[in-house]
Order: C-alpha cells, then structure tokens, then sequence
C-alpha cells in the first residue's frame, strides 16, 4: 500500500498562508485552531524562507507511544489520526510531537482542554467513512474521495506535495535537479565557501 | 521640460534610496542566507517550531511510552503483593483493645484527616485510571477521572496545609528513625518489642513528608500540566516530575493503607475514635509520652 506524506518545498513556499485558510475552512476546524500554519525564518531580510507544517504522520509517531487511552492510531498508508470520542484532552501527545501539531479547544469544565484536533490528512476519523458525525468531528475525507488533502490541492506555487511518498519524492527530486539550488548547485561549494 | 526633470529627479531617487537601502539590508548579514546550507536552515525552523525536541521532548517520550506505565504497573501489583505475602507469612499485629486506652488524635486532627483521606485517595484513583486509561477505553469516563483528579486536588490542599501544619512538629526526623528503618520499624518478626518512635514512626514521617511537600511540588506541576502553564519544555518536564514523584507517593499511600487496615489489627480505629490502646503505644511508638 502507498504510504502517505507530505513535503513542502521551502524554495517554493511564498508565505501566503492559502494552506491555513483553506484547511481550517474547508474543515470547519474550531475556533483557536490550526490544523496548519506557516513559519517564516528570517523574516524580512534576506534569505527569507517559509514552510508550511502540520502534523507530519511520523512513522513510529511519538503521539501515539504516549497516548495514556490510545486514542491515536496509524493507518495502513500511515495516516496519522485521532478518536476524538476516545481522547481525554490530557496533552500527552503535545509535549511528545516535534512539530507541535496536536491542538486543543478549550474545553468548560475548569478550563481543561477538549478533545485533541490535528491535521487528519483530510482523511476523516475513525467514523464510518462520509458519515455525517465523521465529516462534523474531522472534517472532509478527500483521501476516500481519492483528492490530495485541500492545503497541498490548493497550494498556488505547489510547494506542498502530499501523496504517495515515491510520487511526491520523484516530484521533489526532479525539480531539485532542474533548478539545482543550493549546496545542490553545480560549483557552489568551490566558489562559494570560505576555506 | 519641468515635468521631466521632476520625473527624472524622482527615478534616482528611489533608484539611489532603494539601492542604498538593500545594499544596507545585506550589510550586516552579509551572504549568510545565501551560504547556509539547507541542513542548518531546517535545524533552525525546527528550533522556531517546538524548540530543541532532543532535550526533554525526546526523553518525556521515551519515559512515558516505556517506563511510567510499566512501573505503575509494578508498584500497583508489586506492592499490595509484598504486603498480601507479610500478612500470610508474618502476619497482623495484635493488641489488646480492651485495656487503658491513650488520646492519640484530637478530634481536629481527626477531622483533617478524614478530609485528606478521602481527597487523597481519590486522587490516587483518578491518577491510576488515567494512566492505565486505554484498558477503560478513554472516552468521558477517564475525561471525568481528569476532572475528579483537578476538584480532589483542591480539595486536598487545604487538608494537606493543614496537616503539615500540625503535625510538622512530631514528624521531624530524629535519630532513632535511622534505627526504625534499619529493623523496618519490628513488622518483619511477630515479636512485640518497644520500637524506637515517637508520636509518629519513621515510615508515617516519610509518608508525611511525601504527601505534603511532595503534594505542595504534585499541585504545583498538576497545575502547569493542566493549564499549559509554562514553555513546552517545562511542561514535559513537570509531567515527567508529576509522574515520577507519583509512583513514590502511591507506593506510600498503599503503605499507609495496608499498615492502618491490616497490618495492625483493629489500628484504623485510633483514626475514628482518637484513641490508641497503650500497651500498642508502649510498643509501637515507645517514646511517645502521653
């Protein structure tokens, strides 16, 4: 089975935050969230780069190694996803990601957190697939439909590839080869770097 | 001709000041955007996006995944088995109830006490549900255990300041505490021999110890926990403290449970009445003078 994943091209990111905008509405993600979000570096000067993360589905996914009620779980194509029913909002999976991608609402009871909510790959929830209460819980669930999650669909520069991990690296790997850039590029490192 | 000087005028203008301006942008980082490599530029988004993961992310992963469930494990068992063992192989102490009987608990003590206690072990409960949640299935039961843990914990901090407060005197450590732990306070022989204590033992002052200060250091990293309180990396470090300092404080709660109930037969009344029989306070807590 094809293994899930996503990539963004940091030489072709232009910060436009379209891949924000168009998860959180395109999902109805609640209030206080983003299931994605872009880090600019050097912001303003030159050299400036911008990447647009969300949950990475990591194989062997720390969320899920530390998860006290195993609400999270990985799919055979290696979709990371949570069981919002099953989740106590206790954090765990937080302080265990590197990328800091699971996100909390914020819950009434003493300001405990809600279920967790994180990028699913737009493809839903352990609910039955298409259902309501899994389109009302996770949002779209365009991998059953056979799309490419809504950020990378509607990414203008296409600097976010999500897919097939062989496709989106054989994407990747030709254009780092046609604009060679970089360390990658012909002769940089003989006439740039200092000795 | 007056238009075009303007015009012309304007151009190097903005020429000359949009050159001098990126020329002064590039001066102080020179061409470092240009000769970074990529390798660095990604560990530095990645220090911009969770920090340094490596220091406490990867190791509150690994204890939490590996060991923390585990260990509760053992000290859940472990511990009610090595006393299930004492109580078939040694046995309960035995005192005579019927004689003179000493004031050990005023009715204030009491009271704090029976707060505490039941506070306390609601606390203890919740926290086992939550680690062990996935047996329960997680979902609103183990969401109402969270909320429980939070309400006990307030509510114990009042029991818990009041009781160092009160006690704080009697469970200073003395030297023959060091005596007390070296025979294991006697409850390894079925012999009744005066054992060195006072009001209280040494294993009730570790407990003592444990529940109040260790409890003051559990509120406060609870209290980071459930709020995000802090940079990440704090907060992983006082759940990793909060469950640590956790298993101790549960293997001394069930201590204290097995040494009130069971190992010293009919003891759990001296909590209700106040009362001890003296002939078990000449014994078990020899230099308690009444």
């Amino acid at each position: 089975m094809a293994r899930m994943r996503f990539l963004c091209d940091v030489e072709r990111c232009i910060d436009c935050g379209g891949c924000v905008v168009a998860c959180k509405e395109g999902n109805h993600v609640p209030v206080g969230i983003n299931r994605r979000t872009v880090v600019t570096l050097d912001e303003g000067k030159p050299g400036e780069k911008a990447i647009s993360v969300a949950c990475m589905h990591c194989s062997d996914a720390p969320c899920i190694a530390v998860c006290p009620v195993d609400a999270l779980y990985q799919r055979d194509d290696g979709i990371v996803l949570v069981s919002k029913k099953t989740c106590i909002g206790c954090g765990y999976c937080f302080m265990a990601c590197p990328f800091g991608a699971p996100q909390f609402p914020k819950g009434t009871f003493f300001g405990a957190r809600g279920a967790m909510d994180k990028c699913t790959m737009c493809a839903g929830g352990p609910e039955e697939t298409f259902s309501a209460e899994e389109h009302k819980l996770y949002g779209q669930n365009r991998i059953a439909e056979g799309k490419v999650p809504l950020c990378a669909g509607m990414c203008a520069t296409k600097a976010l590839l999500a897919g097939d991990a062989d496709v989106v690296a054989d994407v990747y790997r030709k254009r780092v080869f046609q604009r060679g850039s970089g360390v990658n590029a012909w002769g940089w490192n003989r006439a740039y770097t200092k000795k | 001709m007056q238009k075009r000087r303007t015009s012309i005028f304007l151009l190097l203008f903005f020429s000359i000041t949009g050159l001098t301006a990126t020329a002064l942008a590039q001066q102080p980082a020179g061409f470092v955007g240009l000769t970074s490599s990529v390798s660095s530029y990604y560990q530095e988004l990645m220090q911009v996006i969770t920090g340094d993961w490596q220091k406490y992310g990867e190791v509150f992963t690994m204890l939490t995944a590996e060991w923390f469930r585990p260990i509760f494990l053992v000290v859940l068992i472990g511990v009610p088995l090595v006393f299930a063992l004492h109580y078939l192989i040694i046995g309960a102490k035995h005192f005579d109830h019927e004689g003179e009987q000493v004031l050990f608990f005023s009715a204030y003590n009491r009271i704090v006490h029976l707060i505490a206690a039941v506070s306390f072990s609601l606390l203890v409960i919740t926290g086992l549900l939550i680690i062990f949640g996935a047996y329960f299935g997680g979902g609103a039961f183990i969401r109402v255990s969270r909320y429980v843990h939070l309400i006990s914990a307030l509510v114990f901090a009042i029991p818990g300041i009041l009781m160092f407060a009160m006690w704080i005197k009697d469970m200073l450590p003395q030297a023959h505490d060091i005596k007390w732990l070296f025979i294991l306070g006697g409850y390894l022989s079925k012999e009744k021999k005066p054992v060195p204590a006072g009001k209280f033992n040494a294993g009730q002052k570790m407990y003592f110890w444990f529940s109040t200060l260790g409890g003051g250091v559990m509120a406060y990293s609870g209290y980071l926990i459930w709020g995000f309180g802090g940079s990440l990396d704090t907060i992983r470090l006082f759940t990793i403290i909060h469950n640590i300092l956790g298993m101790v404080i549960v293997a001394f709660y069930f201590t204290h449970v097995y040494m009130s109930v069971f190992a010293i037969a009919g003891s759990l009344q001296s909590i209700k009445t106040g009362y001890k029989p003296k002939n078990e306070v000449d014994i078990l807590h020899s230099r308690y003078k009444y």
